[in-house]
């Protein structure tokens, strides 16, 4: 894209990870003076700039200046300034980061809006739960090569584990982990304080086949629950568990 | 487009308490403290009587210039005396000056003076000075005489074979006393070499402009601030956004000038003269030097806006240091040893135009500052403008 395409950057909108405000102009000022430089006519921007508030959440600071508003608060004006002129595709990186669970909880009602009304949604996240909530095709990338494509079941189809159970026990002996490991279907056994989890590569009733084998051995346990694999692990599992820069 | 950007380019940067503080408030400060040091200084200096010498040879006996200007200024009688002259010879002015007892002797070759000191001070500045005002007046009257005969000629006043010089004298001293032409009295009332430090004070003032075209590039240049990459992503035309935000600062820019002389004139009683539109054009000509200065520093320099801040801060001091805002005498040292600096010095080049308007009754020398400003802007402008078209952007 050349940078006179004004025909094309008319449509994107960008919301960038680091806040990209003006600290001397207010919350309506600063949506008012980024949508202008999109939206000519002052009756439809007044109009657009509204719902850019409402969609945010940020009607009762519109006076604000941004170093009065909280981190959370900040980030919903961030993308507010970047959504204002209703551009048919957005960029959003990382606009999560750092905010409280409220304002995430706000910042994603207000993306899966946005999609709701037409607009194509680029997301660029870290927090594969967020993830699983508003996208409908994901890419998982890892220093700059596509690793998996596809929705998020198909995604989790990925991953080399069917399931996981969690159980809370205390004091577990160590021959009762290494019995546990040689049981059907399983793939790998971690005690880690008092939680035992167990992962298993296949299989449908691998949690009755535990529990079965607890009650043989008058194990007491506290809890025992099971998860099918979540993006995380599948995210994990595809880029591998040791720690980045 | 271009209205709206400018409007809300105005609105960040009257808000900005740090470009207030330095484009508004701070030159204000420093006047009133120059006022209130230099004022006293001037005050307790005016008693100050200055020991020099002046060889009595022929071209000084001939010099009736030089002769009367330095009987008045050592005048026991008159209260603005400057100068307590020994009329001696010159290896009696050479033994005095090497003795300590005279800050400098003047002595008239062919018609030339020369002044030697031995120090640089402010007593040795303002012998110079006086001997080179004498000069300039002695040119102007001269210059004043020839037109004035040349006219009454033309006009048939004069007879040319029978010229009343008396008359054309009168007539001459009457038209300086009209203000047709500026002659300043350089007595000790009305040398004031405080001027100069409000001269400097302006022309800081006007370079400061430079932190607002700094800003002007930064809000809008995408490796520059993360505003910038908003601005860089929307259908607007580069062009049109920066220079709606330099036009904002421009504007921001000449009305912290225009308080600085308003307080300066009417608070402090600041003289800058009574050519008020040509006060006015070098303020507003002073003012788009220090902009573009700090357009061309926002562009060649890729580093934060505090630091660009302080190097626009810096580059300014220094320029008003060279042309005399520390001290007079620098300015005199630095015309004297090397007077490249000043010429490319924009803070010199205002200084200096203040100066000639003030002191001058041509105004030759200002537009030569006005036009050396121009110049400079327009360099600047050129870095500027070619350092935006190089730069393109893989990733912001």
């Amino acid at each position: 894209m050349s940078p006179d395409a004004y025909d094309i950057k008319e449509k994107l909108g960008v919301v960038f990870q680091d806040v990209a405000v003006f600290e001397e102009l207010t919350v309506y000022e600063n949506i008012d003076y980024f949508c202008g430089l999109y939206i000519k006519d002052k009756n439809t921007r007044k109009q657009y700039i509204e719902e850019a508030i409402e969609l945010v959440g940020l009607e009762e600071f519109k006076k604000f200046y941004p170093k009065q508003l909280s981190g959370g608060l900040l980030r919903r004006l961030n993308i507010a300034c970047g959504i204002a002129h209703k551009p048919k595709l957005i960029f959003l990186d990382e606009p999560t980061v750092a905010v409280d669970p409220q304002s995430r909880n706000n910042i994603l009602d207000g993306i899966q809006k946005l999609r709701n009304n037409g607009a194509t949604i680029v997301y660029t996240t870290h927090y594969m739960e967020e993830v699983e909530i508003i996208c409908d095709r994901v890419i998982i990338l890892d220093k700059g090569k596509v690793l998996a494509t596809g929705t998020t079941d198909e995604l989790k189809e990925l991953a080399k584990i069917e399931e996981k159970v969690t159980v809370e026990v205390n004091n577990l002996d160590e021959k009762y982990i290494e019995e546990i490991k040689k049981l059907e279907n399983v793939d790998d056994v971690v005690y880690n304080g008092n939680i035992l989890l167990v992962t298993y590569k296949k299989g449908k009733n691998n949690l009755v086949e535990l529990i079965d084998y607890l009650k043989k051995e008058s194990i007491r346990y506290n809890k025992i629950y099971s998860e099918r694999p979540t993006l995380n692990d599948v995210f994990l599992e595809l880029t591998g568990k040791e720690l980045r820069d | 487009m271009f209205i709206h950007n400018f409007k809300y380019a105005l609105k960040t940067l009257f808000r900005d308490k740090m470009l207030i503080f330095w484009t508004f408030a701070f030159p204000i400060i420093l006047g009133t403290f120059f006022n209130m040091a230099f004022s006293n200084i001037e005050n307790s200096e005016k008693l100050e009587i200055i020991d020099i010498a002046i060889v009595d040879n022929d071209e000084f006996q001939n010099n009736e210039l030089f002769k009367e200007a330095f009987k008045t200024l050592s005048d026991e009688e008159n209260e603005d005396r400057l100068f307590n002259t020994k009329y001696v010879t010159e290896e009696e002015a050479k033994q005095l000056l090497e003795k300590d007892e005279i800050t400098g002797y003047l002595i008239l070759e062919e018609d030339t003076p020369k002044v030697v000191v031995a120090t640089s001070g402010i007593n040795e500045t303002i012998l110079k000075y006086v001997v080179e005002e004498i000069t300039t007046n002695g040119e102007i009257v001269e210059n004043l005489m020839e037109k004035e005969i040349q006219q009454g000629i033309g006009s048939g006043v004069y007879n040319l074979y029978n010229l009343d010089y008396e008359k054309i004298y009168k007539n001459v001293l009457e038209k300086t006393q009209n203000q047709e032409a500026k002659i300043k009295n350089i007595s000790n009332n009305n040398l004031s070499y405080t001027m100069i430090e409000f001269y400097t004070l302006i022309a800081m003032s006007c370079l400061y402009g430079g932190i607002l075209g700094m800003v002007a590039i930064n809000k809008n240049l995408p490796n520059m601030s993360n505003n910038g990459k908003r601005v860089s992503i929307a259908p607007t035309p580069k062009g049109k956004v920066i220079s709606s935000s330099i036009l904002a600062g421009y504007i921001t820019q000449l009305v912290g000038l225009a308080l600085l002389f308003i307080y300066t004139v009417f608070v402090l009683k600041v003289d800058y003269g009574t050519n008020l539109p040509l006060i006015i054009l070098l303020g507003v000509v002073g003012s788009l030097a220090g902009l573009s200065m700090g357009l061309a520093i926002g562009t060649l320099f890729k580093t934060n806006e505090n630091i660009k801040t302080g190097i626009v801060i810096a580059v300014t001091m220094f320029g008003c240091f060279l042309s005399g805002m520390m001290g007079i005498t620098m300015k005199y040292i630095v015309d004297t040893n090397a007077p490249i600096i000043n010429k490319i010095n924009p803070a010199s080049m205002i200084t200096d135009g203040f100066y000639s308007l003030y002191y001058y009754d041509t105004l030759d020398r200002y537009y030569f500052n006005i036009a050396s400003l121009l110049i400079f802007s327009f360099i600047m402008i050129v870095i500027s403008y070619s350092s935006l078209r190089r730069q393109k952007y893989d990733s912001i």
